[in-house]
């Protein structure tokens, strides 16, 4: 799960029930605030706490997304129908991906849906949707209980995610699958999860706790804090575009802000050829051809920045939206929304003065290209002529 | 009725070779089942109860004399369906089809304006400035009624086709346009008609069953919806037909039979069936389904989309237009049997007329608020006209009938006795207001409340509520209309902007349905 985007001028964020921990933790002491809730950006330093995560395990505070219980006979087909998430088909335990659509197939959000029971999901957003919750619920059996107020939530990344949970003494057969139990007194949901390529666990328990839970990590579990800064560039190295930076919602966006699924490289998170969701018939049957792209660069200058101009053949065709130093690709990453079919041979940027002229960026692969293509192929091989 | 009913209804029993199903007989549902026999798909026509027509029927006083019930008028009958249904053929014609209207003022006065609106503003009156004032209203306001016809017509599939429309007016138009689309009908006829008669009677013009008072924004552009029909090719007329509306629907009903048209009455539908994103077929609520490649739902978009496709299957955003608040205000409507009836020809000359009393603007305003807040008014737009008079064939020998609609009066969910006579009063005493000798010769009332009609058709009250802005319910129309699921097209009430018989609707959904059945499939 994604972090939305910061809102930088949000006045006195909330502290969330793991700020006291995260503070005292805090060397760099830059923060900022998502959702109303204060952030640590840095801890130590982006490129140690980088390295942690991709070698070892970090932790982060993901109390600033938004988390809904969703229960009812009719909570598959509710969350079937407000995201793209395969709900009915998932078996307790299960996760799976999505996004919610508006009508015409403009995406609004991203989401994470997980079975813990029969009739208990939980659905994680980036931002909150309480109406939108509220008028989907419109007719069925089901609810959606806001329990981002109530609950802590922190995700263990890193390929030595399960290692560290074990040495806390927090490691159970949940981990592989989406549950809840009782972990050392606490009653604890966990459920697998992905930031971009880098597999995780991410804990939810009551916010009563959130400080023992925290505590035992880090002094058993022998796990740092990661900030934004260090997760951002995790996230464009896998190809998750961020709402609110990489696309705007269908929400608040102006008509040639509203982005498809397929425009931001996530055809494969709104398959066309599963059951119904909302926005699937705009998608199939009214939804213009894609114009846009979101594209991942590698780009040969450290001085890119957000909003520098894209070019190809020498035509302006989009611009920069997010990027980071990658410590491993020893360049810049970025993530730029161009207009299509997309220049094969690679873009031009722009460089801010004093420097003039435009710097080369290749377009390099990801975990979430290789997904969505792979999704058009078999979509291109399919029989249903209808799509 | 009976034997039939357990012929297609008992459980496990599904039934093919069908093309297309047309659930709900009501006035769309026959024409667009219509338009399917006559294009030589084998279809079904299903309707709820044991008669067609929907509301619109022939009812009788307890004397036995006949009362068309529904509409009283029409004024938006689509031209193209009743010559692509050849509709004359099959018994459709008018007694009256222009009629004048003659509006009374609280003060006793009165004004008469042809039946042919673009010769109202050549009325006589003793003010030339008020006068020439109006025919310039007048012709500004049909002028743009005219130009907004595909406005109110579900046809464009998006808000884009609007906006382009009305980018193509005329530069005064334009402006004009965009004057009309947001304001009040106060507003408007503050600038155009100051004071004097005109203002008032195209005050209560504007807000007869509109949901919306006139001093509310968006209330103008109920008038051009109302302008925006022709009959018989004249502009915003209005006619009364041969047999009252019933005898539309008969009409309607015989161009169906003709075009072999397997009405199935009294068989309702529980479900329609979607599989893999299509419509497939109906269920009934005996159990047994019936199987076709093309549905089309001419049931309220609420029986149609809530609860026979399931919320589970609608767009969130649709779901929430089609479920937003109705206006708390709705109109009645009384039939009277009158005892005597008029020989001389002045008189009869009047009773061929529709009669309006028209409350003094200020007054209507007040009659809204006490409306809305569940208050009977005391002052009521009525529109009444005199059936017998108008059709010879209503007539008799003894007894007058009237038929008024009295506008505006609360939404009632349940109405006691008390209550409805109280309603019933307050329309005598506006009736009284401009015929005082009336209420003396009243030999039998059917009063007819929204409640009433909701209870017959088993539908939620809401649904025969006043409607709310117009641009909202052309919004609605355009999306209910749409068609997004492959094989169903919708054509019930709220595929259509205002009241009245159109069957536009009906002719578009089944224009679209047929379209798909040649194409061989929805792409």
């Amino acid at each position: 799960m994604i972090f939305p985007a910061d809102d930088v001028i949000a006045d006195n964020p909330r502290a969330s029930p793991l700020y006291a921990a995260a503070a005292a933790a805090n060397d760099a002491n830059v923060w900022t605030s998502v959702n109303g809730w204060a952030v640590a950006r840095v801890f130590t330093s982006v490129e140690k706490e980088y390295k942690a995560a991709k070698d070892g395990a970090a932790i982060a505070d993901l109390g600033p997304l938004s988390r809904y219980a969703v229960r009812g006979g009719d909570a598959a087909l509710f969350l079937s129908r407000v995201t793209t998430a395969p709900a009915a088909r998932l078996d307790p335990g299960d996760s799976a991906r999505g996004l919610m659509l508006d009508y015409e197939g403009g995406v609004i959000d991203l989401a994470e849906v997980s079975r813990l029971s029969d009739d208990l999901f939980l659905l994680t957003t980036p931002t909150p949707h309480a109406r939108r919750l509220q008028l989907a619920a419109r007719g069925l059996d089901a609810g959606a209980e806001d329990i981002s107020e109530a609950v802590a939530a922190l995700g263990v990344f890193g390929p030595g995610a399960g290692e560290a949970l074990t040495a806390a003494g927090m490691k159970t057969p949940g981990h592989e699958v989406a549950s809840s139990a009782m972990v050392r007194g606490v009653e604890t949901a966990a459920r697998p999860m992905q930031f971009g390529a880098l597999p995780g666990v991410e804990l939810i328990f009551p916010a009563d706790e959130a400080l023992t839970v925290w505590e035992r990590l880090v002094r058993r579990g022998g796990v740092g804090p990661i900030g934004l800064d260090a997760l951002e560039t995790l996230r464009i190295e896998s190809g998750a575009p961020r709402p609110g930076v990489d696309f705007i919602s269908a929400d608040h966006a102006r008509a040639s802000g509203r982005r498809t699924p397929a425009e931001i490289g996530l055809p494969h998170l709104a398959p066309l050829d599963r059951g119904w969701y909302n926005g699937r018939r705009g998608l199939r049957y009214t939804a213009p051809k894609p114009t846009r792209a979101l594209v991942t660069l590698l780009i040969d200058d450290d001085r890119s920045a957000p909003g520098a101009a894209v070019f190809s053949g020498g035509k302006a065709v989009g611009r920069i939206t997010s990027c980071a130093w990658s410590p491993t690709a020893k360049r810049v990453i970025a993530f730029a929304d161009v207009s299509r079919p997309i220049d094969g041979k690679g873009y031009e940027i722009s460089v801010p003065p004093p420097a003039e002229g435009n710097v080369p960026g290749k377009l390099f692969e990801t975990a979430e290209n290789i997904l969505a293509r792979a999704y058009l192929a078999a979509q291109a091989s399919a029989t249903d002529s209808r799509s | 009725m009976s034997e039939t009913q357990g012929q297609y209804q008992f459980a496990g029993r599904i039934e093919g070779g069908i093309d297309a199903i047309v659930v709900g007989a009501g006035f769309n549902g026959l024409v667009a089942a219509a338009y399917l026999g006559r294009a030589g798909l084998k279809t079904i026509l299903l309707g709820a109860s044991a008669d067609v027509g929907g509301g619109v029927k022939e009812r009788t006083f307890a004397s036995g004399l006949k009362y068309p019930d529904g509409e009283h008028l029409v004024s938006h009958l689509d031209p193209v369906m009743i010559e692509d249904l050849d509709l004359y053929r099959f018994g459709l014609s008018y007694a009256a089809r222009r009629l004048d209207t003659v509006y009374f003022f609280e003060d006793g006065q009165s004004l008469h304006l042809s039946g042919d609106l673009l010769r109202a503003g050549g009325v006589e009156y003793e003010d030339e400035d008020e006068r020439a004032a109006f025919a310039k209203f007048m012709e500004e306001a049909l002028e743009a009624a005219a130009f907004l016809r595909p406005v109110f017509e579900p046809v464009g599939g998006d808000a884009k086709a609007f906006d382009k429309l009305i980018r193509s007016a005329p530069a005064g138009l334009a402006a004009r346009i965009n004057q009309y689309l947001l304001a009040s009908v106060d507003d408007v006829l503050d600038a155009g008609l100051p004071s004097g008669l005109f203002k008032t009677a195209m005050t209560s013009e504007a807000a007869f069953r509109a949901g919306a008072a006139p001093n509310e924004p968006f209330s103008f552009m109920e008038l051009l919806r109302r302008w925006s029909g022709e009959v018989s090719g004249l502009q915003g007329a209005l006619a009364f037909p041969e047999g009252g509306a019933p005898a539309v629907i008969d009409a309607l009903r015989r161009a169906a039979q003709a075009a072999k048209v397997d009405i199935r009455e009294a068989v309702p539908v529980s479900s329609i069936l979607i599989e893999k994103d299509r419509a497939a077929g109906v269920e009934f609520e005996g159990g047994g389904q019936l199987r076709a490649p093309l549905i089309i739902a001419a049931c309220n978009a609420d029986r149609a989309f809530q609860r026979m496709i399931g919320p589970a299957e609608l767009d969130l955003e649709f779901q929430r237009a089609l479920l937003a608040p109705a206006p708390k205000i709705a109109p009645a409507s009384v039939h009277l049997a009158l005892s005597g009836v008029a020989r001389d020809e002045k008189t009869e000359e009047n009773m061929r007329r529709r009669l309006v009393y028209a409350p003094p603007p200020a007054k209507l305003r007040r009659a809204f608020a006490e409306a809305r807040a569940g208050d009977i008014p005391e002052d009521l737009i009525v529109e009444t006209i005199f059936p017998g008079a108008l059709d010879g064939g209503l007539a008799s020998d003894s007894l007058q009938t009237l038929s008024a609609i009295a506008h505006p009066l609360p939404f009632d969910l349940e109405a006691d006795e008390k209550r409805r006579e109280a309603i019933q009063n307050a329309i005598f005493s506006n009736l009284e207001k401009f015929a005082p000798e009336i209420t003396g010769r009243i030999e039998e009332t059917a009063l007819r409340l929204a409640a009433d009609r909701a209870g017959e058709a088993g539908e939620k009250p809401s649904v025969f509520a006043a409607r709310g802005p117009v641009i909202r319910q052309a919004a609605l129309a355009r999306a209910a209309a749409a068609g997004n699921i492959g094989g169903f097209y919708f054509c019930g009430p709220e595929a259509q902007v205002g009241a009245g018989l159109s069957g536009l609707a009906g002719r578009i959904a089944a224009k679209r349905a047929l379209k798909e059945s040649r194409r061989g499939g929805f792409s």
